[in-house]
C-alpha cells in the first residue's frame, strides 16, 4: 500500500507539472476575460478570416499529407516485406534515414533544391530544356505537401511492413487454391487485412502534419500563407495575442485526440490476434522483370528525402554561394569558421542542446522505465491509469503544449520561463509517451515468471531487479533512452516558442540563421544535427541487435 | 522435511474470488497434485503458498513456521521453495550452468567449489552434463525443462511448487518427463506442490490430488479414492468418465429413477431425498438379454451406438422403458451390433451415491 | 580574415590614443572599466545583421578584454517580443536594447524600461539620431532600396522607382521581407505609405511577391537569383553582399529612399549597467561607427566618419523619414494591413 501511495504521488506530481497546469491554464486563458469567463476569444479567432484560412489550410495539409504518405509508404512496405526487389535493407535503412530527418532541415534543403527561380533542380532543368519556366515551385501548397510527406511516410511504411511481416503467405495462398487469380488476392485478402495498418499509418501521418512547425514557416510563410502553427506562433509576436493563440490551440488539441481515438478504434475493431498466426511462412514474391524498375522506383522516392537534401546541405555548407557550382574558388571553410568560431550562439546552442538531449533522456529513461515497470508487473494500483497518463502527452501538439507551458510557467508560482527547465518540461512531455511505449515494450517482453523464479530461489526483489531484469531490460531502455534525445534535438515547435535569447537550442538557432538568409551556417549546423542523430541511431541499433531477448539463437 | 498447511485461504480479484475458502493439507514428502479446470484457481494457490500473493482471509503454514496470513507475508526469497514455471523462466542471459547455480548463491557456507560441485551433478542427474555453456535459447523444450527442475532441485528446497511444468512439451515427451519427475520425487522426496489441469498426468505423478473447483477443494485423496469414491458430481465427472443418473432415495440402500430401482453400494440414504449416482462405464457387464434377468441391479436395453477402441469397445446403451442412456465399456467380445438387444447388470458396489452437492 | 585583423588592429591603436587624448577623464574611465570587467559581459539584443553584429562585438571584446559581448541578434519585432516577454516573467536579461524600429523605442520609454543615458560624443549627431529625452540614440542609419539580379537584367531594364515595381512583368520575379519581423521594413512600409498610399502595396501585392523575414534577406534571395528584385530591404546588406562579389546592383530610386535610423539604448533593469555604458560608448566612438561605414556600409550620424567611394552619400539622397512616434502608433495597423495583402 505505502508502495501505491509513492508511486501515486510521484505520477501524480508529474502529471500536474506536466500536463495537468499547462492544458489547465490553456483551456482558462481561452476562456477568460476581464470580466469573467467569455467566449469572445474564440468569437475573434473563428470570426478572423485569416485565422479561418489558417485553419483551412491546415486540413488540406494533414489531408494530403496522409494520402501521399500512404501512396508512398504502403507500396515501399509491401516491395521490401513481400518482393524480391534487390537492396531490401538498402530501402529501409533509407526509409530509417527519412524517418530521423529533422523534417524543416529537409524543407530547407529543398528550398536549395525547388526554390522556382534559383533552386539547383530548376536551374539545371532550365539549362536543359530552355524552359523559361520552373520544374518545381517549392513554395506552394503541393510543394509543402511533397515535403511534409517524404518525411512523413515512414510512418505507413512501419505500419504496414510491420503488419505485412505477420500476415503469413498460407492466408493468400489458402485464397489463390480457391481460384482467385493474383489481384482478386490482393484485393480480397491482402489489402483487407493491412487495411486497419494502412487507415491507422494515414492517421499518423495527418497528425504529423497537424502538428508541424518548420516546415509550413520555411516554405508556407514565404508563399503567403500560413497554418494553425504557424499562426499561433505569430500570435505570440508584439503585442502578443497569448488568449487568441490559447483558442487557436484547442482545435488542434481536439483533432488531435479525436483521431487518436478513431486510430485506436480502427486498429482495434479486427484484431490482430487474425494476423499474428505464428507457424505460417512468408513466401517472397518474384518481381521478375520489375526488379529492377521497382528497386529504382524505391531509389527515387529516397533521394528527394535523403540524397538531394543531404548532397546540397554538405554543398551548401562548404560554399561561398550556394546556388553557384562547387567551383575552387566558391569552395570555402568558412561557414565552418563562421558557425563555431564567430557567432557566439551555435556554441551556447549546441551546449543547451546536448545538455537538454541528455538530461531528458536519462530522466525520462529512468521515468518511463519505472513506469512501464510498475504497469507491466502491476505492482500499483490502477496501474491501467498510470499508462494511460504516461501516453497521455500524444494528443498534445508541440506547439500547443508550447503554448500552455509558456502561460503556467511565466507567472507565479513557478516562474520557469528564461531556464531550460521550461525547455526540460516540454521536451519531457512530448517525448514521454515514445519513450513509454518503448520501455513497455521492454518490459512486455520479460516474463514476470523470469522474476519470479529468481524470488523463490532466495534473492530478494532489488537484487532481481539488478541481476535479472536490468540486464533483459538494458537494451531496450538504452534504446527508450535514443528514440527521446533524437526526439529532443530536433525539437522546434514547442521551443521555438519557450526559448530566450540564453536557453536558445540548435533547431532555434537554425530557424533564427533561417529568417537572416545565412544559409551556409544552417548547413553546418543541419549536419552537425544529422550527424548527431545518426549517431544515437547507430547506437540503437547496437543497443537491440545484440544481447537482446529471443535473438541469441 | 515439513509439510504445507492450507488453512481457508481466500484470495480475490476485484469481482472474481479466485481462491475462496481453501483449505488443504500436504503431509511431508508428500507430492500433492491440484488438479481442476482452467480458471479454478490452482496458479493461484500456488502463488499465495510462494508468497507472491497476499492472501485477503485464511493461513499458510509450512511445519511450525506460519509464513501467510493477511496481517504478514513472509517474502518469496525466504520460504526456502523453489518453483518450476510452465515456461520454465530461464535467464536468457545466463547459461545453463550460471541459471543452475543461481539458487546456490543464498545458501550460506558453500564454498565456490561446493556450489560447482552441485551442479554437476544435478546436471547429471537431469541428464544434462556437458550443456553447461549453453544458452537457454540454445537448448531444445525438453532440455530446458531439465534445467528449470534442475535449478529447482538443487537447492533442496523445503518445498517444490511446479506449475504446469510439462504443458509447453509434446506428447511423448510429455509421457516421458512425466516419469522422470516422480522418480526424480522418489529420489529427492521434496514435500512437492504440482498443478495440472491433466488428470492422467495427476494419476500418474502424485500421491494424493486435490480437486479444485471455484477457489475450492472439491475432494482430496488418492487417485483410487477420487476414481472410486468420488463425493461429488463434478469429481465424478473431472476424473475419468461417468455416468450420472439423478434419482430419489426410496429406501436407505436403493435409489428410484423412473421405474427403474438400482441398489447402491451404502446403506444410509436419506428415504425421500435427491441422490445421484456416479456409474463407471467399464462397471456395467452386458450380456445376451436373456441372461440378464432377475436379480439386483439388471435392465434391458438396446445398443444405440458402438464404437470400436482397440482392447475396448465403448457403447451407447438405451435402457428399456426409460429415458436412460448410459455409456458402456466391454470387451471387444462378444461382440453386439447397433440395434441388438443387450442385458445389463450393474454390481450395487459400483453405483456410488454423490451424497454432498457441488459447491455452487 | 586580415582584413579583420588589420581593422581590429586599427581600433585598439585608436583605442589607446584616445585613451592619451582624454588622459583628463582616466581616473573615472578606470573605475567604470573596473565594474564593468567585475560584471564580465554586456548582453546585446541586436537586429544589426548577425556578421555585422558579431564584428562589432570582437571589436569591442578586443578594446576591452574581460568584457564579454553576449549578442542575440533577431530581427527588430523579435526583439521587441523577446523584451517583452521577458519582463513578464520577471527575467531580467538584457542590457542593451538595438532594433531598428525606432517606434520600439518610445514604447520602451513610456513603459519606464529605458535608463537615460547619453553616449559619449553623440552631441555632434544630427537631430534625428537623437531622442529629445536623452534615453534612445541612433547607432547607425540604412535605407531601403530596390536590389536586383545583374546577370537577370541589365541596368537599363532595372526598375528605377517604387512604382516600376507594380509592372506586371516582375509578376514571380519580386521579394520583399517582413514589417512583422524587420524594423527596417516596417519604416520602409511607412514611408512608402505616406509617398503612394496603401493602394500601391495593394498593387504590389498583384505581383505574387515573395515574402521572407529579415530585411537583410532580400538582398540574399536576389543573390542567389531565387527572385531578382528585391522590393525593399537596408541597402547596407546588399552592399556587402555585392562586395563579397555577388552578382546584384542596388537602386535608390528618385521618389526617395525611406531612412531607417536604428537606435540604441540601455534598460533601466540593466544587469550589467556599467559594461552597458562601456559599451554603448563604444559604439558611438568614431572608430566602431567608422568600422560601420567601412566595411558594413552602413551610414552613421557620426560626423567625422567617411563613406566608401562606391556608396552615395546621405546628403545626396533624397531622404523619407518618419517619427518614432508614427511608427510607434500604427505599427499594429502596419502589420495586419501587410499580412492582409501579402498573405502571411
Ligand atoms: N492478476 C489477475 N487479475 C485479475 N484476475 C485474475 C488474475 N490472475 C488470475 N485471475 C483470475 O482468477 C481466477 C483464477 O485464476 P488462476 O490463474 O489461479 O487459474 P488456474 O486454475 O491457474 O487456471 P489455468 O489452468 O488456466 O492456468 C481466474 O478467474 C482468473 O481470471
Ligand atoms: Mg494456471
Amino acid at each position: 500500500m505505502d508502495r501505491s501511495v509513492a508511486v501515486w504521488v510521484f505520477a501524480a506530481l508529474s502529471l500536474v507539472v506536466l500536463m495537468a497546469l499547462p492544458l489547465g491554464w490553456l483551456g482558462w486563458l481561452s476562456v477568460s476575460g476581464e470580466h469573467g469567463a467569455t467566449l469572445a476569444h474564440y468569437r475573434d479567432v473563428f470570426t478572423d478570416l485569416a485565422l479561418r484560412k489558417a485553419l483551412w489550410n491546415t486540413v488540406v495539409l494533414a489531408f494530403w499529407v496522409g494520402l501521399v504518405s500512404v501512396a508512398l509508404g504502403a507500396p515501399l512496405a509491401w516491395l521490401t516485406a513481400r518482393t524480391d526487389i534487390p537492396g531490401r535493407g538498402l530501402i529501409r535503412g533509407l526509409v530509417l534515414a527519412s524517418f530521423v530527418t529533422p523534417p524543416f532541415l529537409g524543407a530547407f534543403a529543398w528550398v536549395m533544391l525547388a526554390g522556382p527561380n534559383a533552386g539547383i533542380l530548376n536551374t539545371l532543368w532550365r539549362s536543359v530544356t530552355g524552359s523559361r519556366e520552373p520544374l518545381l515551385n517549392i513554395f506552394t501548397m503541393p510543394g509543402l505537401i511533397f515535403i511534409v510527406a517524404i518525411y512523413t511516410f515512414p510512418y505507413v511504411y512501419i505500419m504496414v511492413a510491420n503488419t505485412l511481416a505477420l500476415i503469413a503467405s498460407d492466408l493468400e495462398e489458402a485464397a489463390a487454391i480457391l481460384g482467385a487469380g493474383r489481384l482478386t488476392v490482393a484485393r480480397t485478402v491482402t489489402l483487407p487485412m493491412v487495411l486497419p495498418a494502412l487507415a491507422s499509418g494515414f492517421i499518423l501521418a495527418v497528425l504529423q502534419a497537424l502538428a508541424l512547425f518548420g516546415s509550413p514557416a520555411i516554405l508556407a510563410l514565404p508563399a503567403g500563407f500560413h497554418t494553425v502553427t504557424t499562426q499561433i506562433w505569430s500570435l505570440f509576436q508584439f503585442p502578443p495575442k497569448v488568449e487568441q493563440a490559447a483558442a487557436f490551440s484547442i482545435p488542434l488539441l481536439l483533432a488531435t485526440a479525436l483521431l487518436l481515438q478513431v486510430q485506436k478504434r480502427v486498429l482495434g475493431r479486427r484484431g490482430y490476434a487474425a494476423v499474428g498466426g505464428k507457424g505460417g511462412q512468408r513466401r517472397t514474391i518474384p518481381l521478375g522483370a520489375w526488379r529492377f524498375p521497382a528497386l529504382f522506383a524505391c531509389l527515387a522516392v529516397m533521394a528527394c528525402a535523403i540524397f538531394l537534401p543531404y548532397g546540397v546541405l554538405a554543398k551548401a555548407a562548404f560554399a561561398r554561394a550556394w546556388a553557384q557550382p562547387l567551383s575552387r574558388d566558391n569552395l570555402t571553410l568558412g561557414n565552418f569558421t563562421f558557425t563555431f568560431f564567430e557567432y557566439g550562439a551555435t556554441r551556447d546552442a549546441i551546449v543547451n542542446t546536448l545538455e537538454l538531449g541528455v538530461m531528458t533522456a536519462c530522466v525520462g529513461a529512468v521515468m518511463v522505465a519505472v513506469l512501464s515497470y510498475v504497469t507491466n508487473r502491476r505492482l500499483v494500483v490502477g496501474h491501467q491509469l498510470v499508462a494511460f497518463l504516461a501516453l497521455a502527452p500524444v494528443v498534445v501538439p508541440g506547439v500547443v503544449l508550447a503554448v500552455g507551458l509558456f502561460i503556467a510557467y511565466t507567472r507565479p508560482p513557478f516562474v520557469l520561463y528564461g531556464t531550460l527547465w521550461i525547455l526540460f518540461l516540454a521536451y519531457l512531455t512530448k517525448e514521454m509517451p515514445v519513450g513509454y511505449a518503448q520501455a513497455d515494450a521492454t518490459f512486455r517482453a520479460i516474463p514476470a515468471d523470469l522474476e519470479d523464479a529468481g524470488r523463490v530461489l532466495g534473492a530478494g526483489r532489488l537484487r532481481i531487479l539488478k541481476e535479472v531484469t536490468a540486464p533483459l531490460a538494458k537494451s531496450g531502455i538504452i534504446a527508450a533512452w535514443c528514440f527521446i534525445f533524437i526526439g529532443v534535438i530536433r525539437e522546434l515547435s514547442a521551443s521555438i516558442l519557450l526559448f530566450t535569447p540564453s536557453t536558445k537550442v540548435m533547431s532555434v538557432v537554425i530557424f533564427d540563421l533561417k529568417e537572416e538568409g545565412q544559409f551556409g551556417a544552417i548547413s553546418v549546423l543541419g549536419l552537425v544535427m544529422l550527424g548527431l542523430t545518426f549517431a544515437t541511431v547507430a547506437l540503437v541499433q547496437a543497443a537491440l541487435g545484440r544481447d537482446v531477448l529471443g535473438t541469441r539463437k | 522435511m515439513p509439510g504445507v498447511i492450507l488453512k481457508s485461504l481466500s484470495k480475490r480479484y476485484g469481482d472474481v474470488g479466485a481462491v475462496d475458502g481453501l483449505s488443504l493439507e500436504v503431509k511431508p514428502g508428500e507430492l500433492l497434485a491440484l488438479l481442476g479446470p482452467s480458471g479454478c484457481g490452482k496458479t493461484t494457490t500456488l502463488r499465495l503458498v510462494a508468497g507472491f500473493l497476499a492472501p485477503e482471509a485464511g493461513e499458510i503454514w509450512v511445519g511450525d513456521r506460519c509464513l501467510s496470513s493477511p496481517a504478514s507475508v513472509v517474502p518469496p526469497e525466504r520460504r526456502r521453495m523453489a518453483m518450476i514455471f510452465q515456461s520454465y523462466a530461464l535467464w536468457p542471459h545466463m547459461t545453463v550452468a550460471q541459471n543452475v547455480a543461481y539458487g546456490l548463491r543464498f545458501k550460506p557456507g558453500l564454498s565456490r567449489g561446493d556450489r560447482e560441485a552441485r551442479v554437476r551433478e544435478m546436471l547429471r542427474v537431469v541428464q544434462l552434463a556437458g550443456y553447461e555453456r549453453r544458452y537457454p535459447g540454445e537448448l531444445s523444450g525438453g532440455q530446458q525443462q531439465r534445467v528449470a527442475v534442475a535449478r529447482a532441485l538443487v537447492v533442496e528446497p523445503e518445498i517444490l511448487l511446479l506449475d504446469e511444468p510439462l504443458s509447453n512439451l509434446d506428447a511423448n515427451l510429455r509421457e516421458e518427463m512425466r516419469f522422470e519427475i516422480r522418480r526424480l520425487h522418489e529420489t529427492f522426496g521434496n514435500t512437492t506442490l504440482y498443478v495440472t489441469h491433466d488428470q492422467g498426468e495427476a494419476m500418474v505423478i502424485s500421491d494424493r490430488i486435490a480437486v479444485l473447483k471455484a477457489g475450492k477443494v472439491a475432494q482430496a485423496g488418492t487417485a483410487d479414492d477420487l476414481y472410486h469414491r468420488p463425493r461429488t458430481r463434478f469429481v465424478a465427472e473431472f476424473i475419468g468418465r461417468t455416468n450420472v443418473l439423478d434419482g430419489v432415495a426410496v429406501a436407505r440402500d436403493t435409489v428410484a429413477h423412473g421405474h427403474l430401482r438400482l441398489r447402491v453400494a451404502t446403506a444410509d440414504l436419506e428415504p425421500g431425498a435427491r441422490v445421484a449416482l456416479s456409474i463407471r462405464p467399464h462397471q456395467l457387464r452386458l450380456g445376451e438379454p436373456g441372461a440378464a434377468a432377475g436379480g439386483a441391479n439388471a435392465f434391458r436395453g438396446t445398443v444405440r451406438r458402438a464404437a470400436f477402441l482397440g482392447d475396448s469397445v465403448d457403447y451407447e446403451i438405451a435402457v428399456a422403458d426409460s429415458d436412460l442412456v448410459l455409456r458402456a465399456a466391454a470387451a471387444p467380445t462378444p461382440r453386439f451390433e447397433v440395434g441388438a438387444a443387450v442385458g445389463l447388470r450393474i454390481e450395487p458396489a459400483a453405483c456410488v451415491p454423490l451424497a454432498e452437492s457441488d459447491p455452487r | 580574415m586580415s582584413k579583420r585583423s588589420m581593422a581590429l588592429a586599427a581600433v585598439v591603436v585608436a583605442a589607446l590614443l584616445a585613451g592619451l587624448v582624454v588622459a583628463g577623464d582616466a581616473q573615472t574611465q578606470d573605475a567604470r572599466l573596473e565594474a564593468a570587467k567585475k560584471e564580465g559581459k554586456v548582453v546585446w539584443y541586436t537586429s544589426l545583421v548577425l556578421p555585422s553584429a558579431e564584428r562589432v562585438a570582437k571589436l569591442f571584446e578586443a578594446a576591452y578584454p574581460g568584457v564579454k559581448v553576449e549578442v542575440h541578434r533577431t530581427g527588430s519585432q523579435r526583439i521587441l517580443q523577446r523584451v517583452m516577454q521577458e519582463l513578464q516573467a520577471n527575467i531580467k536579461n538584457v542590457d542593451v536594447v538595438h532594433t531598428s524600429d525606432a517606434g520600439h523605442f518610445v514604447l520602451l520609454k513610456d513603459k519606464k524600461l529605458l535608463a537615460k543615458y547619453t553616449p559619449a560624443g553623440v552631441d555632434a549627431f544630427p537631430a534625428g539620431f537623437k531622442d529629445r529625452d536623452g534615453y534612445y540614440y541612433g547607432l547607425r542609419a540604412t535605407v531601403n532600396a530596390i536590389t536586383y539580379n545583374t546577370k537577370a537584367m541589365s541596368a537599363a531594364e532595372a526598375p528605377k522607382t517604387w512604382k516600376d515595381l507594380l509592372d506586371p512583368k516582375w509578376k514571380g520575379k519580386l521579394v520583399t521581407a517582413h514589417p512583422g519581423y524587420s524594423g527596417v521594413i516596417a519604416t520602409h512600409v511607412l514611408a512608402l505609405v505616406h509617398l503612394h498610399g496603401w493602394d500601391y502595396f495593394k498593387a504590389l501585392a498583384e505581383n505574387r511577391v515573395m515574402i521572407v523575414q529579415s530585411a537583410n534577406d532580400p538582398a540574399t534571395v536576389v543573390s542567389s537569383g531565387e527572385r531578382i528584385v528585391a522590393v525593399n530591404g537596408g541597402d547596407y546588406s546588399a552592399y556587402q553582399l555585392k562586395k563579397k562579389g555577388n552578382p546584384i546592383e542596388i537602386v535608390y530610386p528618385k521618389e526617395g529612399v525611406p531612412l531607417v535610423v536604428s537606435p540604441t539604448a540601455i534598460t533601466s533593469f540593466a544587469p550589467h549597467p556599467n559594461a552597458a555604458r562601456l559599451f554603448t560608448d563604444f559604439t558611438f566612438t568614431r572608430e566602431c561607427q567608422q568600422v560601420m561605414a567601412d566595411s558594413e556600409g552602413l551610414y552613421t550620424g557620426h560626423p567625422e566618419v567617411t563613406y566608401p567611394a562606391d556608396k552615395p552619400k546621405l546628403n545626396e539622397l533624397k531622404l523619407l523619414t518618419v517619427t518614432p512616434e508614427e511608427l510607434e502608433k500604427r505599427n499594429e495597423e502596419l502589420k495586419k494591413r501587410f499580412v492582409e495583402f501579402f498573405g502571411a
